[in-house]
């Protein structure tokens, strides 16, 4: 009963304890969480040597990227129609986004939306990062009809026809994995012409 | 003398009977939750001993003559030491084990409708639990940073990035920037050992002190019992000494188990998996995260679009709506199927043919998402895989409620006749 006799004084004089104590209270928590946010800044960093920037220049020449002779150049007579490796660019395979599926078919296997213009007998290059969420993808090779050979993503099953532009055949992918130009160059190693024709990995 | 000592200031006494004479009612289901308890406390003590050896960097060093990141030799060295592969695969059969028991406990809970008033709150922290367990299992999945350890981080990674408006943001947080980064694995380590086990004890003792105040839903049995004596009070047996004796050799048990499992059972192979090479090969996670990565493999790749300027791709369905509808579903179970009264004892699974079959129904549709994950080896294709799921799931919903229905008809009868 003092507590409403109270409270009903204050009302006409405005300011009062508890409200004063009240509006302390609101105004520290707002403070306390205020500073929070600059916090949660400071704990997510924008970039630490992550992320999907790829630094492939025309001319670079493709090595393998693993195996017994990872970091030396794949030869064009090293590869028959249906077989594909993994490659970097020469000297930037530290940075993952620049690895690629360099897969070798029949020259005339090649349908849109493959850009011919970016094959070189039969050499074809896709980014080898899946696009669902960031795995590298496999080569699944079929020895008795090459041209039936396709990529597969093994973590969700994802599966890209290499000779149609990488399109999804199936699984979860969202959009084809993106294509990069090559060229058998005189020396009998492939080069790269050009850069990824599309977004590279996961598209979130 | 010790414990007259004692007596004299902490008053054990006093705290004897007050809370060590507190009645525990027995029933075999009873000792799930426990199993989880236990497995957890195994996993901190082998914690402790794989943390004073573990080194959470990926600067490269030298193992052998190879270069691989710090943490993953640090873990090849941990393999190599006498009984050091024997702790860490008894550290890792307990996580899965402790998972295993969190999920039977809580079946036990569901289907004997435990969570009815007034115990709504202790299943939301229980199912906290199973996801704190969880998380904790995943961040332990990156520390020896394996091929296996970057491929499934690296998935979780853009699973938490393509959550719609914040993931960008949510991402950079959890994993220190765009993974892989440097700072990926301390944060992990930080998380794995101190923030989420932290978390685990603070929940475990709020299901623990909600326990002690709400006391143990009783086996259906002991209401007959009182009736017939006339008496009110719980029934069961002391927590010391019988329930203590019990729960003891039950650990001891337990840990003799997970010890076999460890000397016998491989698990995680790191030295098989490598050091993170350019090349995915076929990975499955373990076992309960098979729900989602099977989930994940069925959403349609074309199943893009934009609500309000957030993205919603295959992997926010597979890697974020469809876990948290999981689990808001069943954080809605104790609010679905309420009661006034307050319920103490056990429901039979059998007189509740809405809420068994449910639960019946929602087993199968998760065990079918956990066969979709297998779809590669199986030859079946995402589509077909669908409807399979779609179709035993709504078979085993409605058999199942139709049997039940029929069972308690039969039942009525028997009881007018």
């Amino acid at each position: 009963m003092v507590d409403g006799n109270s409270a009903k004084e204050t009302g006409k004089e405005g300011l009062t304890r508890r409200r004063f104590t009240l509006g302390m209270l609101i105004a520290s928590i707002a403070g306390a969480f205020g500073s929070l946010f600059a916090l949660l800044k400071v704990l997510a960093p924008e970039k630490k040597g992550g992320g999907y920037a790829t630094t492939i220049l025309p001319g670079d020449v493709l090595v393998y990227a693993q195996g017994g002779s990872a970091g030396s150049p794949v030869t064009a007579s090293s590869m028959k129609a249906g077989d594909a490796v993994l490659a970097y660019p020469t000297g930037k395979s530290s940075n993952p986004a620049n690895l690629v599926q360099l897969i070798k078919l029949e020259e005339a296997a090649f349908k849109p939306p493959t850009d011919i213009s970016l094959t070189d007998k039969g050499f074809v290059a896709y980014s080898a990062i899946c696009t669902h969420l960031g795995c590298t993808v496999s080569w699944m090779a079929n020895r008795e009809s090459p041209a039936a050979s396709f990529t597969e993503c093994f973590c969700h099953n994802s599966i890209f026809n290499p000779a149609e532009g990488a399109k999804v055949m199936g699984g979860p992918a969202p959009i084809p994995l993106a294509q990069i130009g090559v060229k058998v160059m005189q020396d009998g190693t492939l080069a790269f012409t050009s850069d990824f024709k599309g977004p590279i990995g996961p598209q979130v | 003398m010790v414990f007259k000592w004692l007596d004299e200031r902490l008053e054990l006494r006093k705290f004897k009977e007050k809370f060590l004479s507190k009645t525990f009612p027995t029933h075999p289901t009873f000792l799930l939750g426990e199993t989880a308890l236990f497995s957890f406390i195994t996993l901190v003590a082998t914690g402790i001993f794989l943390g004073f050896l573990y080194e959470p960097s990926t600067t490269m060093v030298s193992l052998f003559g190879a270069m691989v990141p710090a943490a993953y030799a640090s873990v090849v060295r941990i393999d190599l030491l006498p009984m050091g592969l024997i702790i860490r695969r008894i550290h890792h059969w307990s996580a899965m084990i402790m998972i295993a028991a969190i999920l039977a406990h809580l079946l036990r809970v569901y289907f004997t409708a435990s969570y009815r008033k007034p115990r709504e709150i202790n299943w939301l922290v229980g199912l906290s639990l199973w996801g704190t367990a969880m998380i904790g299992a995943f961040t332990g999945y990156l520390l020896p940073y394996s091929q296996f350890s970057v491929t499934a981080t690296s998935i979780a990674y853009y699973m938490a990035k393509s959550m719609p408006w914040i993931g960008n943001w949510i991402s950079r947080l959890l994993f220190a920037g765009d993974f892989p980064s440097d700072g990926t694995v301390p944060r992990f380590f930080f998380m794995h050992v101190m923030l989420i086990p932290a978390t685990l004890i603070g929940l475990i003792s709020l299901h623990m002190l909600i326990l002690i105040k709400q006391k143990h839903t009783e086996p259906r049995s002991n209401r007959d019992r009182k009736e017939a004596q006339g008496g009110k009070r719980l029934i069961g047996i002391p927590i010391w000494p019988e329930q203590a004796v019990i729960s003891l050799s039950f650990f001891l048990f337990l840990l003799f188990v997970v010890v076999l499992m460890a000397a016998y059972i491989p698990l995680n192979p790191i030295e098989m998996y490598g050091p993170p090479s350019p090349g995915t090969p076929v990975m499955r996670p373990d076992w309960y995260f098979l729900v989602v990565y099977g989930f994940l493999k069925l959403v349609p790749g074309d199943l893009v679009f934009t609500i309000l300027g957030g993205k919603i791709t295959p992997e926010t369905i597979g890697g974020v709506i469809f876990p948290a509808l999981n689990f808001l579903a069943y954080a809605l179970v104790p609010f679905i199927d309420r009661s006034k009264e307050p319920q103490h004892y056990m429901a039979n699974p059998l007189h509740r043919p809405f809420m068994t079959s449910l639960g019946v129904g929602a087993i199968v549709f998760l065990c079918m998402m956990a066969v979709a994950g297998y779809i590669d080896v199986l030859h079946i294709t995402t589509k077909a895989m669908t409807v399979y799921a779609l179709v035993a799931t709504a078979a085993a919903w409605s058999v199942s409620y139709a049997l039940l229905r029929w069972y308690n008809g039969k039942r009525g009868n028997n009881a007018k006749a």
